[in-house]
């Protein structure tokens, strides 16, 4: 058995007569599944991180002329660069599938007198927007629409 | 032990967390052999351990029908009532240790009163500005109004929310999901009039915003309280509150 990160977890104020032993927690904790999942989740923050870099040198690029741009659209098209859009978007999918799954349970059963809908719509309405949203995103950067 | 025709014995090795605080520094682990009918719950094997084997071995329990919430222990690494849980579900082998996240009093006997320290924070009962006379009535509720909260009026303190909960190992001060949930309970209970006064304690240090919703509370939830609803819910609300207390002035 490990110890938890912080040794006084759930440990009273004022402690008793009697000598404890210091609380801990399984050795693979963090590799069952579920906690993994979670720890994955987490650790997409580290992805956005490095997509929000990214879009800094966009815009640097973009106010640093033609060449530079080019330059950056060219590398791209590295296999380095492909991989991490490629881990950025899988990424991304995780954590909306994770977030919708769990976004109907958290809100309150009313906000005065509105109720939310039953959980399988709101998730239906959510996934519709991500799609939705999604193919205007394309449909504008690809040139198509508007 | 002589087995009564129902089906096949089987020969278990249990390996029980053990620590007497008159001599042990640290907690170790003891062995034990038990001939397991096929239907025993994990406190079954425990409770033969303690009465044929080892009478020295401390644990708690109280109903065997998962109702008192008495009996929650970590089984091979996962938090469990052990009155609910079949050996079945196990192998040869089966770890049992004390809650995690838990100081350890005596073998699989953790401190509670970390935990009921918490509880009172969230003042878990129904405050109203004016107590009714008796001559005034009950208090009525709607089975609408009690649907609302229901669900989480249904926790039995069995903890092993906290044993599960990866920010109660990190966070000390976190309140934790059974009482988070507890406060929430009243805070939806249409005959409480406290949830601005728990409302602030949950925008407080270590309250439901220190929650990142791992949801590993509501996985190991022996009754289906769903905690990390409650918590989040509770997020919401507070921050409702929050606003709404800048429109409507409300007495001290």
């Amino acid at each position: 058995m490990a110890r938890p990160s912080d040794p006084h977890a759930m440990t009273p104020r004022k402690p008793g007569s009697t000598r404890t032993a210091p609380p801990t927690v399984p050795d693979d904790f963090w590799t069952r599944p579920r906690m993994l999942t979670y720890l994955l989740f987490d650790a997409t923050g580290i992805v956005y991180l490095l997509v929000g870099l990214v879009a800094l040198r966009v815009a640097w690029a973009l106010g640093s002329g033609r060449a530079a741009w080019d330059a950056l659209m060219q590398s791209f098209a590295s296999p380095g660069y492909l991989i991490f859009h490629a881990i950025a978007l899988v990424s991304a999918l995780f954590v909306g599938v994770r977030f919708f799954r769990l976004f109907p349970k958290a809100q309150p059963a009313h906000i005065g007198p509105a109720k939310p809908p039953p959980p399988a719509v709101l998730q239906a309405m959510l996934y519709v927007a991500w799609i939705g949203i999604t193919i205007v995103l394309l449909a504008v950067l690809g040139g198509v629409w508007p | 032990m002589a087995n009564d025709g129902s089906g096949e014995m089987k020969t278990r090795t249990f390996v029980v967390t053990r620590f007497d605080p008159d001599k042990d520094q640290v907690p170790k682990t003891q062995s034990y052999q038990v001939s397991c009918r096929p239907e025993w719950k994990v406190l079954d094997a425990l409770n033969f351990i303690k009465d044929e084997i080892d009478p020295t071995l401390s644990h708690r329990w109280s109903c065997r029908m998962a109702v008192c919430g008495s009996c929650g222990m970590n089984v091979n690494g996962a938090p469990k009532l052990t009155c609910k849980t079949s050996l079945s579900e196990y192998g040869d082998t089966v770890e049992v240790a004390p809650l995690a996240n838990f100081p350890v009093i005596r073998d699989l006997v953790i401190e509670m009163d970390g935990f009921m320290e918490k509880f009172k924070a969230v003042k878990p009962w129904i405050i109203v500005a004016k107590e009714k006379a008796v001559d005034e009535g009950t208090n009525r509720q709607s089975p609408a109004q009690l649907a609302e909260f229901k669900q989480f009026s249904m926790c039995i303190n069995c903890m092993l929310c906290y044993a599960a909960c990866p920010v109660v190992a990190k966070e000390p001060d976190f309140l934790g999901p059974a009482a988070i949930a507890l406060g929430h309970r009243y805070n939806m209970d249409s005959r409480d009039e406290g949830a601005a006064q728990r409302n602030e304690i949950f925008r407080g240090e270590g309250t439901v915003f220190s929650c990142s919703y791992a949801n590993e509370c509501s996985e190991v939830c022996p009754k289906n309280v769903d905690p990390a609803a409650a918590v989040n819910q509770a997020k919401l609300n507070s921050v409702i509150d929050w606003a709404t207390s800048f429109v409507v002035k409300r007495e001290k």
